[in-house]
């Protein structure tokens, strides 16, 4: 497969903006990459058996769905950039057309 | 002499005995940072008067924990309540973790004193700690040399007797890297035998923490109080966890090791290649029956992890966007200004890499053609150790292609990325490897030994590597 890497819209997928020097740095290490990774194509993954997406080796185990202390508030909001009382504070969200 | 030369366990009986104070060996190893760390850069943050403080108190203590009064380092990756956890980013510099890692927890339970915080490859993502957002640790051995990575600063502080022992993670082979460039032993365990509550999240379903240890004493003990359920991580094994010291003891038994034919060895360093052949043969007289086999998917492993990682990687990251915690950058108009802004001057240049990378596999059109493919090949991968552990309890590879490399030398990303050719297939399984050193290259440069044994088999691995550490004698010849 020739993919083609739109590097623009890659970065609004990814909330990332990058300046022009950046993406001509970027793009062809990105291809390059892609390109690299492209070698899989070779393999016949058709024998690959089981389960495509478990990470684990064992069965996880359930447990009760007991309600267990969580953090304090004044805990979650040290970090928290701006605040105003128990919020944390952030630009307008909605934007004016 | 200073008590910083002591393994974590001759240091344990001797605070367990009272022959020394923790107090005595905390100075001592404030010591030997204040002289070294300069040149070295191994920690971000040294926890100097609260690490004094906690010794005072455990002196006092009457019934202690076992690593009562070990000071032991942690890379800046493992949230450490009240105190700064960076991740070697911008974007967290100023995090003050609001909570204790499982790992940290069950550490300080034992009374382990934690003496600071280590450097690393920003978000984990190198070999090297040349990707950290603030400094490059050096290579102990060799001050031009990287320490490997992205467990660099952790590999580094043992191995200049900066800490006792440290713990790191691993997603594609960031402990055993570095433990085989700093000649060190370190340990990935089984996924799911550590909790990663609290492991500020790269590749989940790859990442694992371990201990990068002096000796494989010291790193069959840490596992052992590391290691266990956590109701906190819903992929925490019930396993249960055996006393991995007295295991490894034991006379080994079943000694099938499997070994690389040769084209997987196909342009590695030549000190490398000799000193892999050298300990196959020790092992020969040791008793072992030898057998060599090739691991034809493990070709395609690197690429496999350069889909996987990324892609779970630009998930996880996602959630640094300047609402909660970390960096936010404060000139934004609105919302979605101030989320791309933060990003983007919060992001050093290979975690955008890597971020792009992985929103690009997942992205429409190409989901199925790298994210599906990739997965598969994982299984791939995992199928083919199974039938290799049908025949054999061991596979031994080189840990590393090369022994340390020069700071600067790789610039290209691929070139890099080929560090962890050995590794990160056991990752893509999820099964347990540790890395031992066995000699040095002809600059005296530290080289490496991988053991990779069966899910839940560490045991095994320490009885194996305790065996070929006592023939090598690496600490010996040092």
């Amino acid at each position: 497969m020739k993919p083609k890497i739109d590097i623009d819209y890659v970065c609004a997928l990814a909330h990332l903006q990058l300046t022009e020097e950046e993406k001509s740095q970027i793009a062809p290490q990105l291809k390059k990459i892609v390109e690299w990774v492209n070698r899989l194509e070779e393999l016949d993954i058709n024998a690959s058996k089981g389960e495509v997406y478990s990470t684990v080796s064992f069965s996880a185990p359930f447990r009760k769905d007991d309600v267990q202390p969580s953090l304090l508030e004044e805990d979650v909001l040290t970090n928290a950039p701006e605040k105003a009382h128990e919020f944390i504070k952030v630009p307008k969200v909605i934007e004016e057309k | 002499m200073s008590l910083t030369s002591f393994t974590l366990s001759e240091l344990c009986s001797l605070l367990e005995t009272r022959k020394i104070k923790a107090e005595e060996v905390v100075t001592d190893y404030l010591k030997e940072i204040e002289e070294k760390d300069k040149k070295i850069s191994a920690y971000i943050t040294v926890l100097g008067d609260l690490a004094l403080e906690k010794a005072k108190i455990i002196d006092q203590k009457k019934e202690r924990g076992i690593l009562a009064g070990v000071p032991l380092a942690l890379k800046d990756n493992l949230l450490t309540k009240g105190v700064r956890t960076t991740c070697a980013s911008r974007i967290l510099q100023n995090f003050i973790a609001p909570y204790n890692a499982t790992v940290v927890e069950k550490l300080e339970k034992e009374d382990a004193i934690i003496i600071g915080k280590t450097n690393m490859d920003e978000f984990a993502m190198g070999s090297s700690t040349e990707n950290s957002a603030f400094f490059t640790t050096k290579n102990p051995w060799d001050l031009k040399r990287v320490p490997g990575g992205s467990s660099g600063g952790s590999a580094a502080a043992v191995a200049s007797n900066m800490a006792a022992a440290s713990l790191g993670s691993d997603t594609g082979g960031s402990i055993r890297q570095p433990a085989a460039l700093c000649g060190l032993v370190g340990l990935k365990p089984t996924y799911g035998l550590v909790s990663r509550y609290g492991l500020v999240a790269f590749a989940s379903s790859l990442d694992q923490i371990g201990p990068l240890t002096r000796t494989v004493e010291d790193c069959a003990v840490l596992t052992k109080i590391i290691g266990g359920f956590d109701a906190k991580d819903s992929t925490s094994s019930c396993e249960p966890i055996p006393d991995y010291q007295k295991e490894m003891m034991k006379k080994l038994q079943s000694l099938k090791i499997a070994f690389l034919q040769e084209n997987m060895l196909e342009g590695i360093d030549e000190g490398v290649k000799e000193m892999y052949y050298h300990t196959l043969k020790l092992l020969e007289q040791m008793g072992a029956e030898l057998y060599e086999m090739d691991f034809p998917s493990w070709d395609y492993a690197l690429a496999c992890y350069y889909i996987i990682a990324p892609s779970e990687a630009s998930s996880n990251l996602a959630r640094y966007d300047g609402v909660r915690y970390g960096y936010r950058q404060t000139n934004s108009q609105t919302f979605k200004e101030m989320y791309v802004k933060t990003r983007t001057e919060g992001f050093g240049p290979e975690v955008k890499r890597r971020i792009l990378l992985g929103t690009f596999a997942l992205s429409s059109g190409y989901y199925d053609a790298y994210y599906v493919k990739a997965a598969k090949t994982r299984r791939l991968i995992t199928q083919e150790f199974m039938e290799a552990f049908n025949k054999v309890d061991y596979i031994l590879t080189p840990t590393t292609p090369e022994p340390a490399f020069l700071i600067g030398a790789k610039e290209d990303p691929i070139a890099m990325y080929l560090s962890d050719k050995f590794t990160v297939s056991a990752n893509l399984a999820g099964i347990p490897a540790l890395s031992l050193p066995v000699g040095w290259t002809e600059e005296g440069l530290p080289i490496g030994l991988q053991i990779i044994g069966n899910f839940f088999q560490e045991s095994r691995l320490f009885k194996l590597a305790f065996a070929i550490e006592k023939k090598v004698k690496f600490r010996k010849q040092n």
